[in-house]
Order: C-alpha cells, then sequence, then structure tokens
C-alpha cells in the first residue's frame, strides 16, 4: 500500500484553511473610495429577494390577447427592462419563460428608497408602453419644453416590424442595423417627416413613454414605409435591443400579473440572521459529534466539513471575482446545512469499517487502508440518489434557462414557470453539497487520517475507535 | 449470526401497525377537514403589513369588506418572537389582485389606521390558474422522481435481492412520504412549494438507508449461504447496519433540528414549515428501512419460498 507522508497532513490542513478563510472572508483591495474585489467572501454573496426584500412578479398577456408570439414576448421584457432601468433598478432578473407565454421579474428593493412602494412599481412595469417617432430629439429640446412638445411623427401601431438586420452599406461594408417596416397607416406621415428633415441634420427621436431610445438623423427620404436606423450598433445585441423596444412599444397585449409576491428586507434579513445562527448551531454540534464518535478521524472530518462548507460557499459566490455569482435564498442556506448533516454519512461509512477492522485485529495502517478504500464506492451509492433529487429541485424550480430546466424541458414543458425561485438555490447548495462531500469526505479526511497516523502519538488505536493500544495486532495486519 | 443485539422481527406486527394507523388517522382527517393548501398553489392575495400599537381585527376586517372585494380573512401574527407585530389580510378572489386594487387597499387600511403606523412587508398575490400549473409542475417532479428511483432501484435491486425487495423499498418509501404529509395535515400547515421540496428531499435520502440494509443482506447470503434462514439472515443484517443508518441520520436529524429550533424561537414561520416536515421526514425515513423494509420482506419471503436456483 501506497504511505502517506508526514507532511502531508500540515499541506492539506493549511490548503483548507487558507481556501476556507478566502471563501468566506473574501479578498479585495481598496483604492481610495473603490474596492476591488477579487476573490467574493461571504460579503459579496447576491442574496436573493427573499431575503433582502423585493418583488417577485409573473406577467401574462392579458386574456383577449390571442397569436402571441417569441417576438412578442421578447419585446415585452424589453419594455420592462427599459422602465426598470429608468427607475434605476439596475440588479434584476428577468426570464421570459416561451412555453407558457409568461415573464418572471425579480428584482430588490431599493435599500436607499425608504417610500419604495413595490405595488405602483409593478403597476408600472406592467403598462403597455406608448412607443412615439418624434420629430427632434431631446437635444432640440429648449428649456422649459419636454418631450411632448416634439411633435408626434408616428406611434408604436405604425410599425409592422423592426428586426435587426446585418446589413451592407453604400460603401461596402458591413454592419449591424434595424430595419423598420411601417404599416399603411404609418407610411405617409413617415414619408413627410423624411423628406422634411433630410438634409437638414435634423433628427426623428423614438420615445417609449418619456424615455428617449433612440435618435438617429434622417439620411434619406422613406417612400415606401421601409426604413432602417444604422451607423450607432456595435453588436447583434444592440440592434436586437432596439429592435424588440421599438417591437414592444407595437405591443398589441397588456400584461397582466400572474402572481405577484413581495417582501421587505425586514423580515428577509431576519431570517437570513437565524439560518446564520442555525447553520454555526448545526456545524458546532456536527463537529463534537463526529469528534465524540470517532476521535482522531472525526477531528479529520471535521476539517474537512468545514472545507465542504466553504466550498459550498465558493461554488455560490464565484469565488473569483470574473466568475458569475449564484442568486442565495433561505432555502439555499438550508441546503448548506442539510449538505453538511447528510455529509457525516462519508465518515459514519469510513469509520464503521475501520473499527471493524481494528476489531478484527488489524493494524492502524491496515484498518484505515481497507477503511477508506471500501469507503467510495458506498458514499458514491449514497450520494447518487441524493445528486438526482437535486437537480430535478433545480430543474423544477429553476429558471427557464438554467442548465437543469432545459435538460429537463421534456418533462416540464407543458407547465409554467415556477413562482417560487427561492428553492433553486436548495437544489443548487444540495448538489454542490452532494458533490464536494466526494472530494471532501473521501479525499482530504483520508489523506490527512493516514498522513497524521504515521506520527508515533498518534499509533494508539483507542484513538481510531479501536480498543487499546496492542503491540501484538501488527502480526494480524498486511 | 454473533451480535444481534435486537430482534427486529419479533413485534414486527406492531412495527407495521404504527405507520398504517397513523395512515389511516391521517386520511380520515383529510377527508373530513381537508388539507390546507398555499395561495402558491391555490392561488388568492395575502397581504401582511406590520403595526405598532393595538389593532382591532375586526375593524380591519370591516374595512377590507366595504371595498367589496369578495370573501376576506384577517388575523394577526407576529414575526422574530413578537418584534414585529403583523396583520394579515387575504382574499379568495378568483382572479387575484391586480396591483392596482392592493394599492388601493393598503392605502384605504393606512388612512383608516393611521395611528398604527402600518407597513406593507409581504404580499403574494397568485391566480388560480397560474398556482394550479405550478402544483402540476411540482406534481410531475415528485412523479418523475419516483420514476427516476425506480429504475435506480431496479438496477440496483437486480443484485441484492430482486424485484422484491425493490418493491418493500418502494413500499417504504411510500410511508415516509406519507408521513411527510401527515405533518402538513396534522400541523395544519399549508401545502406548497416547500411540501414538494422536502418530499423530494425525503425521497432522495431515505432509499439510501434500505439500499444498505439489503446491501448486508446480499453479503450475508455470500457469507453465509443457506445456513440462515430468511428470518435469521434479515435480523443480521438490520442490526449490523443499525449503527450506521442511526448514526446517519442523527447527523442529519441534528442538522435540520437546529435549523427548526433556531427559527422556531426567532419566529420565521416560513422555514419552520420546510425543516420541521423534514425533521419527521428523516425520522420516519430510518424507521421505515429498520422496521419496515426489511421486516415486511421476510413475510413475503417466507410465504414464497424461493424456487431452486435457476444458474
Amino acid at each position: 500500500m501506497k504511505q502517506v507522508k508526514k507532511p502531508v497532513f500540515f499541506i492539506v490542513f493549511i490548503l483548507i484553511a487558507v481556501f476556507t478563510y478566502f471563501a468566506l472572508a473574501g479578498f479585495s483591495t481598496w483604492y481610495g473610495d473603490i474596492e476591488t474585489v477579487y476573490v467574493r467572501g461571504v460579503k459579496d454573496i447576491r442574496w436573493g429577494i427573499d431575503i433582502r426584500g423585493g418583488v417577485d412578479v409573473t406577467f401574462t398577456p392579458s386574456e383577449d390577447a390571442v397569436d402571441v408570439t417569441n417576438d412578442d414576448l421578447d419585446a415585452a421584457r424589453s419594455i420592462i427592462e427599459t422602465r426598470m432601468v429608468e427607475k434605476n433598478i439596475t440588479d434584476y432578473e428577468i426570464y421570459v419563460d416561451q412555453n407558457s407565454n409568461r415573464i418572471i421579474c425579480r428584482f430588490p428593493w431599493q435599500s436607499d428608497d425608504d417610500s419604495f412602494d413595490p405595488e405602483q412599481a409593478v403597476k408600472e412595469l406592467g403598462e403597455t408602453a406608448l412607443l412615439t417617432f418624434r420629430k427632434g430629439y431631446s437635444g432640440s429640446l429648449t428649456t422649459g419644453q419636454t418631450y411632448e412638445d416634439l411633435e408626434v411623427v408616428l406611434t408604436g401601431t405604425d410599425v409592422a416590424r423592426a428586426s435587426a438586420v446585418y446589413s451592407t452599406e453604400s460603401d461596402g461594408s458591413h454592419e449591424w442595423a434595424v430595419s423598420l417596416e411601417l404599416n399603411d397607416s404609418g407610411k405617409e406621415a413617415f414619408k413627410n417627416a423624411t423628406q422634411e428633415a433630410y438634409g437638414t441634420g435634423e433628427r426623428i427621436s423614438i420615445w417609449m413613454d418619456d424615455i428617449e431610445i433612440s435618435a438617429p438623423t434622417v439620411n434619406a427620404v422613406i417612400y415606401d414605409g421601409q426604413a432602417s436606423i444604422s451607423g450607432s450598433f456595435e453588436s447583434a445585441d444592440d440592434a436586437k435591443a432596439l429592435a424588440d423596444k421599438i417591437n414592444g412599444g407595437s405591443l398589441p397585449f397588456k400584461l397582466v400579473t400572474d402572481s405577484f409576491s413581495t417582501i421587505s428586507p425586514t423580515l428577509g434579513t431576519g431570517a437570513r440572521d437565524a439560518m446564520a445562527i442555525a447553520g454555526l448551531i448545526a456545524f458546532v454540534l456536527i463537529c463534537i459529534m463526529v469528534i465524540v464518535m470517532y476521535k482522531l478521524p472525526g477531528v479529520m472530518a471535521a476539517i474537512s466539513l468545514a472545507g465542504q462548507v466553504a466550498g459550498t460557499f465558493a461554488a455560490v459566490t464565484g469565488f473569483f471575482a470574473f466568475n458569475d455569482s449564484f442568486t442565495m435564498t433561505i432555502p439555499g442556506i438550508a441546503g448548506i446545512i442539510l449538505a453538511v448533516g447528510m455529509g457525516v454519512d462519508a465518515n459514519v461509512i469510513t469509520n464503521e469499517r475501520i473499527k471493524e477492522e481494528l476489531a478484527a485485529g488489524k493494524t492502524i495502517d491496515g484498518a484505515l487502508y481497507i477503511g477508506f478504500k471500501r469507503a467510495f464506492s458506498a458514499i458514491f451509492d449514497g450520494n447518487i440518489t441524493m445528486l438526482i433529487i437535486a437537480v430535478i429541485l433545480m430543474g423544477a424550480f429553476g429558471t427557464p434557462d438554467s442548465w437543469c430546466s432545459i435538460l429537463l424541458t421534456p418533462i416540464f414543458t407543458w407547465f409554467g414557470v415556477s413562482t417560487a425561485g427561492s428553492i433553486y438555490a436548495f437544489g443548487y447548495t444540495l448538489a454542490v453539497g452532494v458533490v464536494l462531500n466526494f472530494l471532501f469526505g473521501i479525499l482530504t479526511t483520508r489523506l490527512m487520517t493516514m498522513s497524521i497516523s504515521r506520527f508515533k502519538v498518534f499509533r494508539n488505536p483507542a484513538l481510531y475507535g479501536g480498543k487499546k493500544k496492542t503491540e501484538g495486532g501488527a502480526a494480524n495486519g498486511k | 449470526m454473533e451480535n444481534n443485539k435486537y430482534d427486529f422481527l419479533k413485534n414486527k406486527k406492531i412495527f407495521f401497525i404504527i405507520p398504517i394507523a397513523i395512515a389511516v388517522i391521517t386520511i380520515i382527517t383529510t377527508l373530513i377537514i381537508g388539507v390546507p393548501v398555499d395561495i402558491e398553489f391555490k392561488g388568492g392575495t395575502m397581504l401582511t403589513y406590520s403595526y405598532t400599537g393595538t389593532i382591532d381585527v375586526n375593524a380591519v376586517k370591516s374595512t377590507v369588506e366595504g371595498m367589496n372585494l369578495g370573501t376576506v380573512g384577517v388575523s394577526t401574527g407576529s414575526a422574530f418572537g413578537s418584534d414585529l407585530e403583523t396583520v394579515q389580510v387575504s382574499f379568495a378572489s378568483d382572479e387575484g389582485l391586480t396591483a392596482e386594487v392592493q394599492v388601493q387597499v393598503t392605502e384605504t387600511l393606512r388612512r383608516q389606521f393611521s395611528d398604527n403606523d402600518l407597513e406593507l412587508v409581504n404580499s403574494q398575490d397568485v391566480k388560480p390558474s397560474a398556482g394550479f400549473s405550478f402544483f402540476l409542475k411540482c406534481f410531475v417532479a415528485v412523479i418523475f422522481s419516483f420514476i427516476l428511483l425506480i429504475i435506480y432501484i431496479g438496477l440496483r435491486f437486480k443484485n441484492i435481492g430482486g424485484w422484491s425487495a425493490g418493491a418493500f423499498a418502494l413500499v417504504a418509501l411510500a410511508n415516509d412520504v406519507f408521513m411527510v404529509f401527515a405533518t402538513f395535515v396534522f400541523m395544519r400547515l399549508p401545502i406548497d412549494a416547500n411540501f414538494m421540496a422536502v418530499i423530494l428531499t425525503i425521497l432522495g435520502y431515505s432509499i439510501n438507508n434500505t439500499i444498505v440494509l439489503y446491501d448486508r443482506v446480499r453479503e450475508n447470503r455470500k457469507l453465509y449461504g443457506k445456513k440462515l434462514t430468511i428470518d435469521e439472515l434479515v435480523n443480521g443484517s438490520i442490526n449490523q447496519s443499525l449503527t450506521r443508518s442511526i448514526k446517519t441520520t442523527i447527523t442529519t436529524a441534528v442538522a435540520v433540528l437546529s435549523m427548526c429550533v433556531v427559527s422556531l424561537i426567532c419566529g420565521v414561520e416560513s422555514i419552520v414549515s420546510f425543516v420541521f416536515p423534514m425533521f419527521v421526514g428523516l425520522i420516519a425515513g430510518c424507521y421505515s428501512s429498520i422496521f419496515i423494509a426489511g421486516p415486511a420482506w421476510t413475510v413475503w419471503k417466507n410465504s414464497h419460498p424461493e424456487k431452486p436456483k435457476k444458474a
């Protein structure tokens, strides 16, 4: 059997300690008031709206809407996005579920805003937007004038469709543009307006309610209702964003709320703090239990459990600042705690075996070797069903664009999206906890235990759950 | 076999009767008083406000009823160990309340009870159709998990006792799921997404204890062959796997119980309804793998003796 050298314990221990420190505390530098985060710690966790308070709302086209296409939904999403940005809500999540024609939107309570009124906010988000094409643009307004003083050329209903196109310019270069197709109702008006503006450097601006979304200069007179806006798009996404907004203005349906919930920050942070205390208590109790049950290997198991928890935090925050961060919710914290409790199973399997082997008269080395060797398949077996379930949880409660949901689309395709986004995090932390349990419960515990057993002071079988020190035991060992 | 400290087969009738009795009582209770269903699934609206001073529940009720929004229920509660007094207004409207109407309700209440400093802390509004499709989705998730587990059990049990053992593993699982359901029924916790998440977790977790047991049975059968009767074989195996089953369940239960106790003390109800049923499920899972999965299988095996070995 391969021997694990003495220093291995210290190397593994220090690695876990350093990793745990950074996963919890993070690492960042300050330059004046500007913080640069290199490693995200607990304070950088992006909390879900069930913790920091906020709004979770599902919009659906009102019942009189017929033939809602995916483009319509994208357009509607883009309206909501524009409105949120306008309200200074930048940290929102928005998903379109094309199967059930729903748009799910989550955004946090504005912490600096005492008068934040979630119902009012939702009411405004769901209102139909009024898209207008106006003569002139925001820059041509004189003091005291508002956008309403700009003459309306077209409204959203005059636009048949807008789409992003990759067009060839007159000089032969290619670029992204938005092509506009007008209805008969808009052709004449647009022709007149472009005729008037062409050559004067005048612009025709596009507004959604009171927000200017684009203000192109007129480069040609549009006779046939086929126009294109070009010159300012850096990518396909840019062009599509404007096309979506224009389509949104001509949205034929009103959005109504399908489900709508709000929670105040007081309630959420209180619940989170309670869970943090619970997690700490659970962790300490479990460590005491494994140490009492398994003595020296129990201490190693406790160190590994700390690594498992830190690993889960790292998977939530993304650890390095360039990774995406996961949104953490109350059930997500419950998942971490639950996974710690379940993770002990790996140690129970291994150490019961070690005890048995010691009782059968094996040496410490032999018992440890067999105990850890046999453990893997049993631990794998014990965790595989939890992993299956965690993936299903993520699929059932996840957002439509999460990979678990996509994986399970064939099964859930007829059903709506989840109104309970918070359980998704439970599936996630549970899955991560289970996977990390393989790494920490097996690998690091094993390395540390086998390495520390090389030290003379730790060569008493009693430390491993065996009977008192027996010199003759070696004879039976392999 | 040595180390048979306990005889798990002697009182097996009692072991079977206890869960069956609980199941029967649960079913009767469900039929008579029904199961509360959360608005997440059935649709409706619930607005929760925090308030200061004292508030007259009936006055709140009549104020909201005056707005003609259908049946109104009003109750008071508290969060964080009564640090935060709350009053809940619930509506059983078929269409849900639009954000506009909710604004009106809040404004009216604030005006009427200006001394109480009402603040909206939580609101939930679900259309019945959305609620139902969400329920279906959760239901499909549970059924799908069941199917996957049956496939898994089928693969696993091909070697460790055949389809009959697999069937009893499922019986044990069904027991665990039912105990979680019973907890919701008797504690009058509304069936919600938490319920579904707990059911799924328990399904994934409790099958393992049973697999460990049947694995031992297979190992011992190889070791002892026909020298032992089915009863001796199974009882010995239960005794051997007892330590792991109990220790593993205890550590998991400690984790869950810590959450349960802390959230009870702090008055965070949303967590209690998640972790307490999970605690019950864990205990039921441990019970069913020790007292049901093994003993019930011996009853079956004894009444259906194995045919001579094929190969």
